[in-house]
C-alpha cells in the first residue's frame, strides 16, 4: 500500500493540521498551509479530517501538500484519492483528474500536477492517510526544523509513501464531491481580510489606510514561513529615546513580542510579511495587522506577482466567517455523484 | 514603559495578546509569567495555549469555546493576580560553555568581522577576561523561548551588569549551532545553524533542542529552556568543552538544575541600591 515519488517538484511535502501545542517552545505549529483544502481532501476519501487548524488539537490524517508543477507520483495499489486546493492541472496518466472529488487509481497509475492554473498549492488526500512516524503528535513536515513527514524534507525521487489501511471499502468512497459553492473562492486578484494590530498604531494613520487600499504583489521571496508583498513604503510615527534604544535603532524595531499565525511585520516600512504555517514564535517587527483564519489558505495560494487586496474586519466579524467556514466542514456537505 | 492597566490585543480571531508593556524589564516580564503561571493553574474554557515574550502573553483561543470579547472579560479578572506575583517557581539551569571559542572567531571573520569578544572588551572598556567573568558572574532570567526551537532570550539579573553592543550592521549568513550570543541588553542563543546578528560569545557542548529527545530531560519537550526559568553560565576549556560533548552525544550527560523560586522584590531593591533605573 504506497506510493512511489517519481519526482517532487519544487517542494512536496507531508502535511496533517500540525503540531500547536509547542508555540511556547519556538516549535512552529506546521501543517497544511491552506488546511481547509486538505481537510476536504480528507473528508472525501473517508479520513479523519482533523479538528480546527491550530486551535484544535486533532491534526487529522495526513497527506500531500504539492507546489506548483512537477511533482509526479505513481500508484502501486489500488488507491482512493482526492485533490483539492490549487489548481495546478492535475493528470491521471496524462488525462486530466478531476479535482474536488474522489476516485480510484490502480496499480502503475500516474499522478502528475503539470500547470499552475490558480493558486499554487494543491492537496492530495489518499484513503487510509499517509503513513510517516509523528513527531510530537503530528506528521507535519517542518523543513526548515528538519522534522515530521519524511526525514523533515520534500519528497524526493524513489521515496515510498507508505498508506495507512482505509476505514471504509473502495466502493462507498470512490464517486464523492466537493459543491463548487462550498470551495475556497480562487482568483487574482485576491482579497485577504484582517484584523488591524497589534501594533497598528505604531504606523502613520495614511499608512494604514495605504496598506489597505492599494494593490499588493506577491514577491517571489515567499515561503511556508512567511508571503512577502510588494508595495509603497510604509512609514511610522516617531518613537520616544527609551524604545530607540531598547528595540533598534530602525523605525520598525519594537521589543520582540509573540509573532501569531497570519501577523503581518513590516521591517523598515517596506513589503509586509504574512506569517505563515512555519511561523516563528516572536519577533521584533511592528505588526500592521493579523490575516483571519479563515484567509490564511488564501495566503497560501497566492503566485509570485499575484495581486492581494487587504481588507479590515472586525474581531466578531472574524470569528463569524471562521466558524461558519468551519460549519461547512462536515460529511453532510459531500455530494455522492 | 510598565503600564498601570495591561492592553488587550486582537490578534486576528485566533490570537489575543495581553500587553504589560512596551519595554524590556524583569518586572514587566513577571507579570507575563504571573498571568501564565495563573492560566496554567486555572484554565480558562477555549484557551489553547499561551507563548510569553518579553513583554506579553500571547493567547490562543478556540472561538467556538469562547468568543475573544469574553475571553478578555475573563483575562480581566486575572490581572490583579499577575501583577501582585512577588515570587515565582524558577529553577536554575547551570551551563557549561567555551567563551570564546574559535567556531565563533571563524564565523565572524568569515563575516568580515573582527572577533567579536574583543570587539565587546574594546567598545565596554574592558578585557576579554573582563567580559567572560561579567558576563559568567550574573544569573540571566529566560523572559522568553522561541523564534526557533530551543532559541530564548534572557536579561541579567545583576542591576550592575553593562557589557552590550549592537547587532551586526548586517545580519551574518549563518551562525553555527549551540553558540550564546548578545546584542543590547539580551544574551540569545543559537541552538541550531541559521542567520543572525547578535554579537558571539561562546559556544557549549550541550544540546538545549533535542528533536530525537535522547536525554531525560527532553522527555515531555524537544526544547529545554523554558520562560522563567535562570541560567548560569559556566567558563570551560577546550578540554572540558570535548569530554563533556562526548557524555552528549553518548546520551549520559547529567544537565545541572536546580528547582527553585525567584523574587521580584529582591531584585528591585538591588535595581534601588545600584540606581541604574527606576520603573
Amino acid at each position: 500500500m504506497m506510493l512511489e515519488v517519481v519526482s517532487g517538484g519544487p517542494q512536496t511535502t507531508v502535511q496533517d493540521l500540525g503540531r500547536p501545542g509547542y508555540l511556547h517552545t519556538g516549535m512552529p505549529p506546521s501543517g497544511a498551509f491552506d488546511s481547509f483544502s486538505l481537510r476536504v481532501a480528507n473528508l472525501l476519501v473517508g479520513n479523519n479530517a482533523g479538528g480546527r487548524y491550530l486551535v484544535g488539537r486533532d491534526p487529522g490524517d495526513a497527506g500531500l501538500e504539492v507546489l506548483l508543477l512537477g511533482c509526479r507520483l505513481q500508484a502501486t495499489a489500488d488507491h482512493v484519492i482526492a485533490v483539492t486546493g490549487g489548481d495546478l492541472s492535475p493528470t491521471l496518466n496524462d488525462a486530466p483528474l478531476p479535482m474536488w472529488r474522489s476516485i480510484l487509481v490502480h496499480p502503475g497509475d500516474m499522478i502528475a500536477f503539470t500547470t499552475p492554473r490558480r493558486g499554487v498549492r494543491a492537496y492530495l488526500a489518499v484513503a487510509g492517510g499517509i503513513d510517516v512516524p509523528p513527531f510530537l503528535g503530528s506528521r507535519a513536515t517542518n523543513v526548515r526544523a528538519a522534522v515530521g513527514g519524511i526525514e523533515g524534507r520534500g519528497l524526493k525521487p524513489g521515496d515510498q509513501i507508505q498508506v495507512g489501511t482505509p476505514a471504509k471499502p473502495t466502493s462507498v468512497l470512490v464517486g464523492r464531491s466537493w459543491p463548487e459553492e462550498a470551495r475556497p473562492a480562487q482568483g487574482n486578484p485576491w482579497t485577504v481580510r484582517v484584523v488591524l494590530g497589534p501594533q497598528d498604531e505604531l504606523f502613520t494613520p495614511e499608512s494604514v489606510e495605504t496598506f489597505l487600499n492599494v494593490d499588493w504583489k506577491l514577491s517571489p521571496i515567499s515561503d511556508r514561513m512567511g508571503c512577502r508583498y510588494i508595495g509603497p513604503k510604509l512609514e511610522f510615527l516617531p518613537r520616544p529615546d527609551y524604545l530607540i534604544e531598547q528595540a533598534g535603532s530602525d523605525p520598525s524595531n519594537i521589543v520582540d513580542d509573540g509573532t501569531p499565525l497570519g501577523g503581518i511585520q513590516v521591517p523598515s516600512g517596506l513589503e509586509p510579511i504574512v506569517m505563515g504555517a512555519d511561523v516563528p514564535s516572536f519577533g521584533g517587527y511592528a505588526k500592521i495587522a493579523t490575516v483571519i483564519s479563515s484567509d490564511i489558505g488564501v495566503v497560501g495560494q497566492g503566485k509570485p506577482g499575484d495581486i492581494v487586496r487587504f481588507r479590515a474586519v472586525s474581531v466578531a466579524e472574524a470569528e463569524e466567517i471562521g466558524l461558519a467556514k468551519e460549519a461547512l466542514l462536515t460529511e453532510s456537505t459531500v455530494v455522492e455523484v | 514603559m510598565l503600564y498601570d492597566h495591561p492592553i488587550y490585543r486582537p490578534l486576528g480571531d485566533m490570537f489575543v495578546d495581553v500587553e504589560f508593556g512596551d519595554e524590556l524589564h524583569l518586572a514587566l516580564n513577571f507579570r507575563v509569567i504571573g498571568l501564565n503561571l495563573s492560566l496554567t493553574k486555572q484554565p480558562i474554557p477555549g484557551v489553547t495555549e499561551t507563548v510569553p515574550s518579553n513583554r506579553a502573553l500571547m493567547i490562543a483561543y478556540d472561538s467556538s469555546v469562547v468568543r475573544q470579547a469574553a475571553l478578555i472579560d475573563a483575562l480581566r479578572e486575572r490581572e490583579e493576580e499577575a501583577t501582585k506575583l512577588r515570587r515565582a517557581p524558577s529553577r536554575l539551569v547551570i551551563l557549561p560553555f567555551w567563551y570564546n571559542d574559535p567556531w565563533s572567531d571563524e564565523c565572524a571573520k568569515a563575516h568580515g568581522a573582527p572577533n567579536n569578544m574583543d570587539y565587546l572588551a574594546e567598545i565596554n572598556n574592558t578585557t576579554v577576561d573582563g567580559v567572560i567573568a561579567a558576563h559568567s558572574g550574573t544569573e540571566w532570567w529566560v523572559t522568553s523561548v522561541g523564534f526557533q526551537p530551543g532559541c530564548y532570550q534572557a536579561l541579567s539579573l545583576d542591576p550592575a551588569f553593562s557589557v552590550t553592543a549592537p547587532k551586526y550592521p548586517r545580519p551574518r549568513q549563518w551562525t553555527p549551532e549551540r553558540i550564546l550570543c548578545l546584542a543590547g541588553k539580551i544574551t540569545s542563543f543559537y541552538p541550531v545553524r541559521s542567520p543572525g546578528g547578535y554579537q558571539l560569545l561562546g559556544r557549549t557542548p550541550v544540546d538545549l533542542y533535542d528533536p530525537l529527545q535522547r536525554n531525560e530531560v527532553f522527555r515531555d519537550s524537544p526544547v529545554l529552556p523554558i520562560a522563567g526559568e535562570r541560567h548560569r553560565y559556566v567558563p570551560i576549556d577546550e578540554n572540558a568543552y570535548k569530554e563533556i560533548r562526548q557524555q552528549v552525544e553518548r546520551g549520559d550527560y547529567r544537565y545541572d538544575i536546580e528547582e527553585g523560586e525567584y523574587s521580584l522584590d529582591d531584585y528591585l531593591a538591588r535595581l534601588d541600591a545600584v540606581q541604574v533605573g527606576v520603573v
